[in-house]
């Protein structure tokens, strides 16, 4: 997987990592800003098969809801050691979030890491409609 | 928000009060430094702190200052206990990432021959890079403690002196850390981290003291030209990025029944006095102890490594703790406002403490002196010894810069090293580096930074902290 295929861009930030993130809908920019994440962090192949794990997110808006997605995922992934492979999100509101991951362990010898993320900032970020679908603008302390 | 930047002398600038801000900002940089910052939102950052609640005198920016996410990297700005707010933005993620210098006996120009075989010791010792994780693993108890004791944990385990102690800001341990404020997650992500160096601008350096500035005060730091150091500098790992990451989220929810708005909502906060301050302040300490007891682990691995490739005894090598500073925290200190001692809460997000000769918090070695103020530059350039001044205590509430400030983004960086064999590069200038992380020497290549001796111009003329030493790196080890 790259980039493209994942449809997210590297956007310029001094200090830190950003991304810009398109999906179809709300529930496909989600699902993108996650695998865009995992992407920057680890090579790995997604689809892996694994074990389901259900999650669920609240927040206060889209913004702070993808906030806490992804820091949910990041916590998977660096106090857990689990890596997310496939997403499928079942309803969400600017609210909730509920969502089933497929989870397999992270192997430091078949995974490879690229890159740590330390936090998901609230930092300009955006999630919003746009002409031909959805976009969110996530910055990383890394 | 549109504002103005006036310069008021050589090393300052002033962005005059408007609009929502509560105070002026004050910048320190230079002609040189100045036009890097144009082209980004740090000084937009400096603005959006000046509208925080309880802000006294300034919202204040280093010479490295950068674009960071709320506050500024390189922002300093300290906040009245009664009517003034706490941000876990305003400290960071790596909450009291810092460094500390080892000084030793030995001459760096008989040990160059070993430098490769030391690098790749302590490259084996010293896990390093993404999600390194260490051999130290804690029961619960065991990291309560140690967010509990700080430093101090380690030494008692045998890593370290008592000397140690003594020569780290606030003797490595914040006290009030509160371990029962720390969440399931912070400890989960910190169980087995301790001990590790981690990735991004965090590293470690063998060095050689290449130009003294100041005789009397570099004999006071133990400091000789030619003489080999090493710089360690890392932080909280995991534990403390958890920590952060757990409070401005609560913080970004209930700020906005707190009475103002924020211009930005990593800038999200609470009065330092409310429930919300009280327990982020005792597990930002928590955080803070850990990143301590990291370090000095750190170091008691760098002093066996140096033993066993060298074969050399402690007493021989005489690998002793110049200095431990954070430059990432928020503290609770005491200082002089309108001539009357206030205390304040005191943020430094990328800025070090500088205090001054005779301050009772300096360690009594150095109290003539002044406090050693390490500023690690990048990989492949310098790195400074300085020593806290007055004139800090007296515009900056103690404090100066911390390290070179990034000036190409991670993207740009490697766009500029495409094709080069950034490794090679630095070994042509005599620093050999292994690095874990694929893209780590790209981002992290000097090209990325500022000039550091620019920025340490700016802090000693400014009269922020006064020029000691320059340090040159031989080898590094990266995450």
């Amino acid at each position: 997987m790259n980039a493209t295929d994942l449809n997210y861009q590297i956007i310029d930030h001094t200090a830190d990592l950003g991304i810009v993130v398109k999906g179809v809908d709300v529930k496909d920019v989600f699902i993108r800003a996650a695998q865009a994440m995992t992407d920057l962090m680890v090579k790995a192949d997604i689809n892996e098969k694994g074990a389901k794990r259900k999650v669920l997110v609240e927040g206060e808006d889209f913004p702070d809801l993808m906030v806490r997605w992804l820091g949910e995922i990041l916590y998977l992934f660096d106090g857990e050691h689990i890596l997310v492979s496939a997403i499928e999100i079942s309803s969400i509101s600017p609210i909730r979030l509920q969502s089933i991951l497929t989870v397999v362990p992270l192997n430091r010898g078949h995974h490879e890491m690229l890159r740590e993320i330390k936090a998901v900032t609230y930092h300009q970020i955006s999630v919003q409609r746009v002409h031909d679908g959805w976009e969110a603008r996530i910055i990383f302390d890394v | 928000m549109d504002f103005k930047v006036k310069k008021i002398d050589e090393w300052r600038y002033l962005i005059p009060k408007k609009g929502a801000m509560r105070v002026p900002g004050l910048v320190f940089s230079s002609s040189e430094l100045m036009p890097n910052m144009k082209d980004d939102q740090s000084l937009l950052q400096v603005v959006n702190v000046a509208t925080l609640p309880g802000i006294v005198k300034h919202s204040l920016a280093m010479p490295d200052i950068h674009w960071g996410y709320g506050f500024p990297i390189g922002g300093v700005a300290a906040f009245r206990m009664e009517d003034g707010i706490i941000s876990p933005g305003g400290v960071g993620y790596d909450i009291n990432c810092g460094v500390r210098l080892i000084t030793t006996a030995l001459v760096a120009s008989e040990v160059r021959p070993r430098i490769k075989e030391l690098v790749l010791a302590l490259f084996k010792n010293i896990p390093a890079g993404v999600g390194s994780r260490g051999e130290i693993r804690l029961s619960r108890k065991e990291q309560r403690n140690v967010a509990a004791e700080g430093a101090s944990w380690a030494v008692k385990k045998g890593m370290g002196t008592e000397e140690d102690l003594e020569r780290t800001e606030d003797q490595g341990v914040i006290r009030g850390a509160d371990p029962g404020a720390v969440s399931e997650r912070a400890y989960k992500r910190g169980h087995d981290e301790l001990g590790t160096l981690g990735s991004g601008n965090h590293f470690l350096e063998i060095q050689t003291v290449d130009e003294i500035y100041d005789q009397a005060k570099a004999r006071a730091f133990n400091l000789f030209e030619g003489q080999l150091t090493v710089l360690i500098h890392s932080g909280s790992r995991g534990f403390g990025h958890q920590i952060c990451d757990d409070f401005l989220k609560e913080m970004a929810t209930k700020v906005k029944g707190a009475g103002f708005d924020l211009p930005d909502r990593q800038l999200a906060c609470a009065y330092v006095t409310s429930d919300a301050g009280k327990r982020y302040l005792s597990a930002m300490a928590c955080a803070a102890n850990y990143a301590w007891a990291n370090r000095q682990i750190i170091m008691h691995r760098t002093r066996d490594t140096f033993e066993k490739i060298l074969a050399m005894g402690p007493n021989e090598l005489k690998m002793k703790l110049l200095y431990d500073v954070c430059h990432n925290i928020a503290k609770l200190e005491q200082h002089v406002v309108d001539k009357k001692k206030v205390t304040l809460c005191v943020h430094r997000k990328g800025a070090t403490r500088s205090l001054p000769p005779g301050h009772p918090d300096v360690p009594v070695v150095y109290r003539e002196a002044g406090q050693p103020v390490l500023i690690p530059g990048d990989m492949g350039t310098y790195s400074f010894v300085l020593a806290g001044s007055q004139q800090a205590m007296d515009e900056t509430f103690g404090s100066t810069c911390h390290g070179a400030g990034r000036t190409l983004s991670r993207k740009q960086a490697i766009k500029a090293a495409k094709g080069r064999a950034i490794h090679r590069e630095l070994e042509d200038r005599g620093i050999y580096v292994q690095s874990r992380g694929r893209t780590t020497l790209k981002e992290e290549m000097p090209e990325a930074y500022k000039d550091i001796s620019l920025v340490v111009e700016a802090v000693h003329m400014a009269g922020l902290a006064k020029k000691v030493a320059r340090l040159r790196p031989l080898g590094v080890i990266k995450g």
